[in-house]
Order: C-alpha cells, then sequence, then structure tokens
C-alpha cells in the first residue's frame, strides 16, 4: 500500500506536523488562517460555514462564487500543519454530500501535510474515505482544487483526484517529502523540485494551472467554477466574425502559435487553458463563445510541430472527458502533420495512451465540432474528432489538406520505382506533378467533401459564426452530458 | 537547467536566426528547425544575451541536444 506508507510519512516530512509548535501569530492574523481563506474565495457576505470553527483540521462552507452557489473547503493549516484527522476528513465527505445534492461545484483549498500521525489508522481510513466521495462525485460536480500550500501524501492525492488542480506559487504537492527521500533513497531534494510548479506545471501533469499569487489561485478557481458551474446559453446573434487565419503564417510549411487563433475564437478575454506547459503540442481551454462555454482542443504546431505523441494523446482525452461529463460543448481545431515517430514514442506508449484520445472522443455525446485549418494527416486526422469517430459537423478551410499524408511523401512512396527512373534534375519536378494528380484522385479537401467527411468548407472570416451555429443547432435542454465519471487518466 | 535552449524533437537545423551576443527578448526566434516536413521556429522563454550557439545550419539534432544558451 503506497498510499498508506506514504501518508505515514509524509507528517513528518513535509510540515512537521508531527510536532507541531505554537503558532507564532493569533490565527486571525496568520496568513493560513481558513476563514480568510474561504472568504477570499467566496463573493463577498456570502460565505456561510457548514462545519465547526474548531481543531479538526477542515473547514467547509457553502457560498456564491460570481454569483453562483457552490460549496468549499480548506485546510486549517494552523493547526498541526492541516494534517487530516477523522474528524477533519469527515468535514471534506460531509461538504461533498451537500455539494452533490445542491449538484454545485464544489472547491479545496488544500495546505496539509497528509494523514494525522497519532491517529494511527484511523485518520488513513478518514482519507481514504475522502477518495471515496470524490470518486463518486466525479462527473457528476466540477471539482476544483486549489493548492496554497505543501499538500503531501492523502493531501496530493485528494487534489490529483479532482478535475482541475490550481497550484499557489508556495503550493508544494508530493507523496513523500524531502526528508524521508533523503533518508530512503539518499537523494538531495527540497520541495520546490519535489512538487512545486516546475515539476507539476511542466513534466508530471499534476496541475492544470498555475497562479502567481494565492489570490490570482483563488480567482483562477472562481472562473472555473462559473465556466463549469455556470455555463450560460449560446447566443448566436452574439458571435461577431473575424478572420481566425490573422495570425497564421502565409507558408503552409511554418509552424506557429495557436494561441492567438484559439483567443480570436473564444469570447474576448473568456479563454481559460488547462495543462499549458504540459504536452504544450496541443492546446485545452475552457472558455465561452456566444456566451455559453465551450471546450476548445487545438494542435499547436509550434511545439513538435503539433504532432500528437503519448502525452498530447493523453491530455486531449481527459479534457475530452470531462467536457463531456459536464455538458461542455467541444470545439476541436485541426493542424496535425501525424503521430511523433520514434522509438521513444513508440516505449512510452504512443498506442495505449492515442487509443484514449480515440475513446474519449468516439463515447463523447456532447455537441462536438470539428476545424482543419491547414491540415489533418493519417491516424492523427482520425483521433482529431473526425467524421469517423462521430464529430458533430466538420468544416475545413480552403486548402486544408486531409489525407493519409502530404502528397509529395505520398507519391514518393507510391511511384518509388517510377521516380527512381527518371533523371536527378527533373525528379522534383515530376514529385510535383505526381502530386497535383495524387491530390485529384486521393486527397484534398474537395475530396473530403465528396465521401463525407468534411461536410463544409468555410472561409476563415466566417469560422466563429459556423462553429457557433453547428454547436447552437446540435445542444439540447437540459444539456447532454456523457454517463461517465472524469478519471484522472 | 535554465538558460539552456533544448531541442524537442529530432530534426535539421534549418536556419540560424540570432547571432552569439545578441540580446533577445521572450518569444524571439534563435533558429529554424524543420522536422515532420515543417519549418518549426526555436522561441527564447526568457529574455537574455545569446551566449552560445551549439548547432550550425545543416546539422541534425537530437532529441534533448542543446541547441544554444541563453543567460
Amino acid at each position: 500500500m503506497t498510499v498508506t506508507k506514504a501518508e505515514t510519512k509524509a507528517e513528518t516530512s513535509a510540515v512537521g506536523a508531527a510536532a507541531p509548535k505554537p503558532a507564532k501569530l493569533p490565527r486571525e492574523l496568520d496568513p493560513r488562517n481558513p476563514v480568510e481563506r474561504l472568504g477570499a474565495f467566496f463573493d463577498a457576505d456570502s460565505l456561510e460555514l457548514i462545519s465547526n470553527d474548531d481543531t479538526s483540521g477542515m473547514l467547509a462552507a457553502v457560498g456564491r462564487v460570481n454569483g453562483a452557489p457552490a460549496v468549499a473547503f480548506c485546510s486549517d493549516a494552523t493547526v498541526m500543519g492541516g494534517a487530516m484527522g477523522d474528524e477533519g476528513c469527515k468535514v471534506v465527505v460531509h461538504a461533498y454530500e451537500r455539494a452533490v445534492r445542491d449538484s454545485v461545484p464544489i472547491v479545496g483549498l488544500w495546505h496539509s501535510g497528509g494523514a494525522r500521525l497519532a491517529e494511527g489508522v484511523l485518520s488513513l481510513h478518514a482519507v481514504g474515505q475522502i477518495f471515496h466521495a470524490m470518486t463518486l462525485a466525479s462527473g457528476r460536480i466540477p471539482q476544483i482544487s486549489v493548492v496554497l500550500g505543501p499538500a503531501a501524501g492523502g493531501a496530493a492525492y485528494g487534489p490529483a483526484l479532482t478535475d482541475v488542480v490550481i497550484l499557489g506559487p508556495e503550493g508544494r504537492i508530493f507523496v513523500t517529502g524531502p526528508d524521508v527521500v533523503r533518508s530512503v533513497t539518499g537523494e538531495d531534494v527540497d520541495m520546490l523540485r519535489l512538487g512545486g510548479p516546475e515539476p507539476h506545471g511542466r513534466r508530471s501533469g499534476v496541475v492544470h494551472v498555475l497562479a502567481d499569487s494565492e489570490a490570482h489561485a483563488l480567482h483562477e478557481a472562481g472562473r472555473l467554477v462559473s465556466l463549469l458551474g455556470d455555463q450560460g446559453v449560446l447566443d448566436d446573434s452574439t458571435v461577431e466574425d473575424i478572420d481566425l487565419a490573422g495570425s497564421l503564417p502565409e507558408s503552409m510549411r511554418r509552424a506557429y502559435d495557436v494561441h492567438p487563433l484559439v483567443a480570436d475564437l473564444l469570447d474576448d478575454d473568456s479563454g481559460l487553458e488547462l495543462h499549458g506547459r504540459w504536452a504544450p503540442n496541443i492546446t485545452t481551454t475552457l472558455g465561452r463563445l456566444g456566451g455559453r462555454t465551450v471546450g476548445v482542443i487545438a494542435n499547436n504546431p509550434l511545439r513538435l510541430g503539433g504532432c500528437l505523441d503519448s502525452l498530447s494523446a493523453e491530455k486531449a482525452a481527459r479534457f475530452v472527458r470531462m467536457c463531456d461529463a459536464f455538458g461542455v460543448p467541444l470545439v476541436v481545431i485541426v493542424d496535425v502533420p501525424g503521430y511523433l515517430p520514434g522509438v521513444g514514442q513508440e516505449w512510452d506508449g504512443v498506442v495505449r495512451r492515442g487509443a484514449k484520445l480515440l475513446h474519449a472522443f468516439s463515447e463523447a455525446t456532447v455537441p462536438r465540432v470539428t476545424l482543419v485549418t491547414r491540415k489533418a494527416y493519417g491516424g492523427a486526422y482520425i483521433a482529431m474528432n473526425s467524421r469517423s469517430l462521430g464529430a458533430t459537423r466538420v468544416f475545413a478551410w480552403p486548402g486544408a489538406e486531409v489525407a493519409v499524408m502530404g502528397a509529395i511523401a505520398a507519391v514518393r512512396i507510391l511511384h518509388r520505382r517510377r521516380l527512381a527512373e527518371v533523371p536527378v534534375d527533373v525528379r522534383t519536378s515530376v514529385e510535383a506533378e505526381l502530386a497535383v494528380e495524387h491530390e485529384r484522385i486521393a486527397g484534398g479537401v474537395e475530396r473530403a467533401v465528396d465521401i463525407g467527411v468534411v461536410d463544409e468548407v468555410i472561409e476563415p472570416t466566417k469560422s466563429r459564426s459556423a462553429l457557433a451555429g453547428a454547436i447552437s443547432a446540435a445542444l439540447r435542454t437540459p444539456a447532454i452530458r456523457g454517463q461517465h465519471n472524469n478519471i484522472p487518466l | 537547467m535554465a538558460g539552456e535552449i533544448v531541442a524537442e524533437m529530432v530534426a535539421n537545423v534549418l536556419m540560424v536566426v540570432a547571432v552569439e551576443g545578441a540580446t533577445l527578448e521572450t518569444g524571439d526566434t534563435v533558429m529554424i528547425l524543420e522536422s515532420m516536413k515543417m519549418e518549426i521556429p526555436v522561441l527564447t522563454e526568457h529574455p537574455g544575451t545569446l551566449r552560445e550557439l551549439r548547432v550550425r545550419e545543416g546539422d541534425v539534432v537530437q532529441e534533448g541536444d542543446i541547441l544554444a544558451i541563453v543567460g
């Protein structure tokens, strides 16, 4: 039982919870004061505690966030470093019962060394009950975690079970703290390197959003509560068309950053990117289109050429499943040269992890609309919400290529012998001629329209309204939601 | 390591844009790689001076190779 060992060790190692010292400051002045933290999270004067304000190590409250109701709980790091015992864990479980009953989002503010060592197995049992409550609520209500201080052992796995994890600048997430790591393996490592913004934002994928202050972290949590819990109504008439290709380079071969395109697609300043630094060759963004929450998935050619690979497929799959579970329609922006080839990817499980994306799109019941901007090749074409996986509607820009591979690469394989026989000095021009013919027969967006895998070729200047219209036509009241949970893939 | 710009994938160095000693802002293009039949700009993540270029045009770089050092 890894968790058992980890949590027992974490308490002594992470924040010194086993040997609590008297707080230096009165609680009212302590920046870790959970009442203050909950008050800062909820709208002014809307907070109402639903737990006793005692020494259990946890507080819970109901209130409003940007006007919408939500439940929140917060570690009390002024008591034993926020270590979780039986009573504190029950506060969290009750908060979950309340949030599920009211069908509202729940937000956890974490600052805890893990399970209380002095309570022994009782505290482990109690922490496990939190995990159980979180899992049963998964996919039913949005769950958001904000890690504001060290979160070790059980306090690490709690956030990891939720839909979105936000990390404040002082947030550190790890199973075992530096002292235990040092004593067991001899490795000398500090909390920052073990579980700070760099490792979890860029390498592990545990954290979805990095915040540069505690206030920023709480603000982003509030935006997520609004985006997932108060999704709004899509009003087509408010969707203004702009040239979405404005940020793209002229050369089809030149890579570019897709973020400006995603920002232009969404309503002004409404986008909130998840996993921005992890697997950056695909972007996953929540935002609003015509006032309604949508999820946008876009290949990012600037990173790895926009190839799909094992991590980006897994990242996108989890995002698709989260959006589907909460009834959030999807917009999929496709410019993908294929799957990243190589032994590293194969050994990293690109087949197993890539299959998750195929599965996630195929099972999704929300409206999901695809736009191919420049190219969609091979297996990656299928994976990016193609018609065959059940896309609601597939658009493409003029000149987009939808094919097994690029035309030149295809003719080099199909006409290998013939090309070998022509003189070297004219080979390029022969390749080009063959490529034109190949595109006419097998590739090109017109062919894709003919066989029905692309519904319509649209101009970049008409794309916002076309995407919004396609989603609007497919929306139902109440919103269709996938009947599944959101396992942290 | 801080300051090191590393190749994300196997690629050819198509063009080196910046020169050693240049002052770079975040997002400036250091060089352009060619991979997956695409031209992929390599951008700086932090401002600084381009201390060292480790590759030349025409080189083939492997994933993880250090391309340049900005400090």
